[in-house]
């Protein structure tokens, strides 16, 4: 029996990797512009050549990241409508009771731990968190760039708000990011110092059965590492 | 003749020259520099009838008036401290085309006393369009006076009568602006007048990108100083709510950048007007608020009629002002620390029962 199961597809891995590089584009190109009062941002925003360099990076970035959101969104579409995966994202009544239950077992109310599916709650909760504030950033911004076309349609004063909004939740993001998703995936003591999973797209057995029980009890035991694709994203298994 | 000869004679037929000309002055009735009180020299010069023939065929008048030379702020110096190429009288005679070129040749005089004015105005767009040929480009004497000196804030309001003299246009819309307004007619010394923008000495162009994104900064020295605008019940927000915005933050970015912009920012001027600035009050918004639709086209083509309101004001968000993005700032000054402190508390328990509690 192989030690590892595939957990995730080469393409969620470009995935990741391409928001990884986006959201660390816009993050920089972005805060500097929300703090540019601050001297580490105005000098932030002169050694990347200037402000009209800085602005035009972060909407391209924020083009890129668009399309992805937007290339993401019709892949899941056309994987769930095609039977090709399961709705492993979308929150269940499950996730609210595991959430009462995790809570319990840190309040050390009880020593039962939930037993997670595919995605545990929390991992939900950043996905559906990251969704909504991904359309968030993607709409104010696009009112920010094409604020004349916007306003043909709008009153101006969603300009302005538009822009608070689009720098608070960018800055709501990047605090997530820090905090919640470095903490998952480095600081915790399950994936201390690194949770190579997303990165490789395989995580052990032993993991599996830990961290998401009852996504592992359908995994048939037998399967080969370098199984067929429909294994491989466990969440391509029709069931 | 030989080359040699020729510079010899010319040198003897200068030598002779001067023997005939300096002799008879340092003989008889001439004086020397020491004795040249300014009593000497108003003894020709002031008579009303001294004059002398210019290169162009008209005359200029020697007349020194002692009463404006005595009331001026140079009545302690001597003729010959400014003049001091006089060294005798009677001394001889200069021949110059016309007035303009006795105002040219006399000017770096002002220099000995007064470098570093002098130097400021090698800085300046008047000495750059004097050293490009421009002779009518202002010299020291043609703001402050030749003999008639005296002081050129004194009043305020003589400064931007000054400029006038040749700026009649823009003065003329000054004298209408709230600024010129108050200056003229309640004799406010609290506003700005010409100097107070351009320099006196080290004007720069006024129409290039770097004194464009400059102004915010030359407006707030008066707009953002507290106290000088409770006098008038003006708030000092207009310039932080200004560099808060998009243009704002451009202007402060590529200020300092020492960058060629592409393109120009709006700054104040751009919706107050420049020298024809009005008062903000009901009738002064609704004139802003007219044109500013036009301004925003020059560089937002096809901008319908609700896009100038996307520049709020100079209002801190509030419930009266822009409620909408007031209600935006007031949820993300609540959803951050409740999300962020949320999960900063889910990874403390988290940790706490891995680690601590097991």
């Amino acid at each position: 029996m192989n030690r590892y199961v595939i957990r995730f597809s080469g393409w969620q891995r470009i995935e990741h990797a391409l928001v990884i590089l986006l959201f660390t584009v816009l993050a920089v190109t972005g805060l500097s512009q929300e703090f540019f009062r601050m001297s580490w941002a105005a000098w932030l925003i002169g050694a990347l050549g200037g402000i009209e360099r800085v602005r035009w990076v972060h909407r391209s970035a924020g083009i890129a990241f668009t399309v992805l959101v937007g290339l993401h969104m019709v892949i899941i579409l056309w994987q769930l409508t095609s039977g090709r995966a399961r709705p492993s994202m979308v929150p269940t009544r499950k996730d609210f009771r595991d959430a009462i239950t995790m809570m319990r077992y840190y309040l050390r109310l009880s020593d039962q731990k939930a037993r997670f599916d595919r995605f545990d709650y929390r991992q939900k909760f950043e996905y559906w968190g990251m969704v909504i504030g991904s359309l968030a950033l993607i709409v104010t911004g696009l009112m920010l760039y094409f604020p004349v076309l916007t306003t043909r349609f709008l009153p101006g004063e969603v300009i302005p708000a538009a822009l608070m909004a689009h720098g608070k939740e960018g800055l709501l993001a990047f605090l997530i990011i820090i905090t919640w998703h470095l903490y998952n995936a480095h600081l915790s003591p399950e994936a201390f110092p690194f949770d190579t999973s997303i990165f490789t797209g395989k995580v052990s057995r032993e993991r599996m059965e830990k961290e998401h029980p009852i996504e592992y009890s359908r995994m048939p035991e037998d399967r080969e590492q370098e199984g067929d694709e429909s294994v491989s994203d466990g969440a391509a298994r029709p069931d | 003749m030989d080359r040699r000869l020729t510079t010899f004679f010319g040198f003897l037929l200068l030598v002779a020259a001067g023997v005939v000309v300096v002799l008879p002055m340092a003989s008889g009735s001439a004086m020397a520099a020491e004795d040249l009180s300014n009593d000497v020299c108003l003894a020709c010069h002031g008579d009303a009838s001294v004059s002398t023939p210019l290169g162009n065929g008209k005359t200029l008048s020697l007349y020194v008036d002692h009463k404006a030379l005595a009331g001026s702020v140079h009545a302690g110096l001597a003729c010959t401290d400014c003049h001091s190429d006089i060294t005798t009288v009677p001394h001889a005679t200069k021949t110059f085309a016309t007035k303009r070129a006795v105002s040219l040749a006399y000017y770096q005089v002002c220099k000995q006393c007064h470098f570093a004015e002098y130097s400021r105005l090698l800085d300046g767009m008047h000495f750059e369009a004097l050293a490009k040929g421009n002779s009518s480009a202002p010299t020291c004497v043609d703001c402050h006076g030749a003999h008639s000196i005296t002081a050129p804030a004194h009043p305020r309001s003589r400064i931007s009568r000054t400029c006038s003299h040749c700026h009649g246009a823009i003065a003329a819309e000054y004298v209408k602006s709230v600024h010129g307004k108050a200056l003229v007619e309640q004799g406010n010394n609290d506003v700005p007048v010409c100097t107070d923008c351009h320099h006196a000495h080290n004007n720069s162009n006024p129409l290039s990108a770097a004194w464009h994104l400059q102004i915010p900064q030359l407006c707030a020295r008066c707009h953002a100083n507290k106290q000088l605008m409770a006098k008038y019940g003006i708030s000092t927000a207009v310039l932080t709510t200004y560099v808060s915005d998009f243009h704002g933050m451009t202007a402060s970015l590529e200020r300092g950048e020492n960058s060629h912009p592409r393109q120009f920012t709006a700054t104040c001027t751009d919706c107050h007007g420049v020298h024809d600035i009005r008062q903000v009050d009901t009738a002064g918004r609704q004139q802003i608020k007219a044109h500013l639709a036009t301004v925003c086209r020059q560089c937002h083509p096809g901008a319908s009629a609700n896009f100038p309101s996307a520049w709020v004001g100079h209002y801190e968000p509030s419930l009266r002002h822009a409620p909408l993005v007031y209600a935006v700032k007031i949820f993300y000054v609540i959803f951050i620390p409740f999300v962020v402190g949320g999960l900063a508390l889910q990874i403390l328990l988290h940790l706490w029962r891995a680690v601590v509690n097991r």
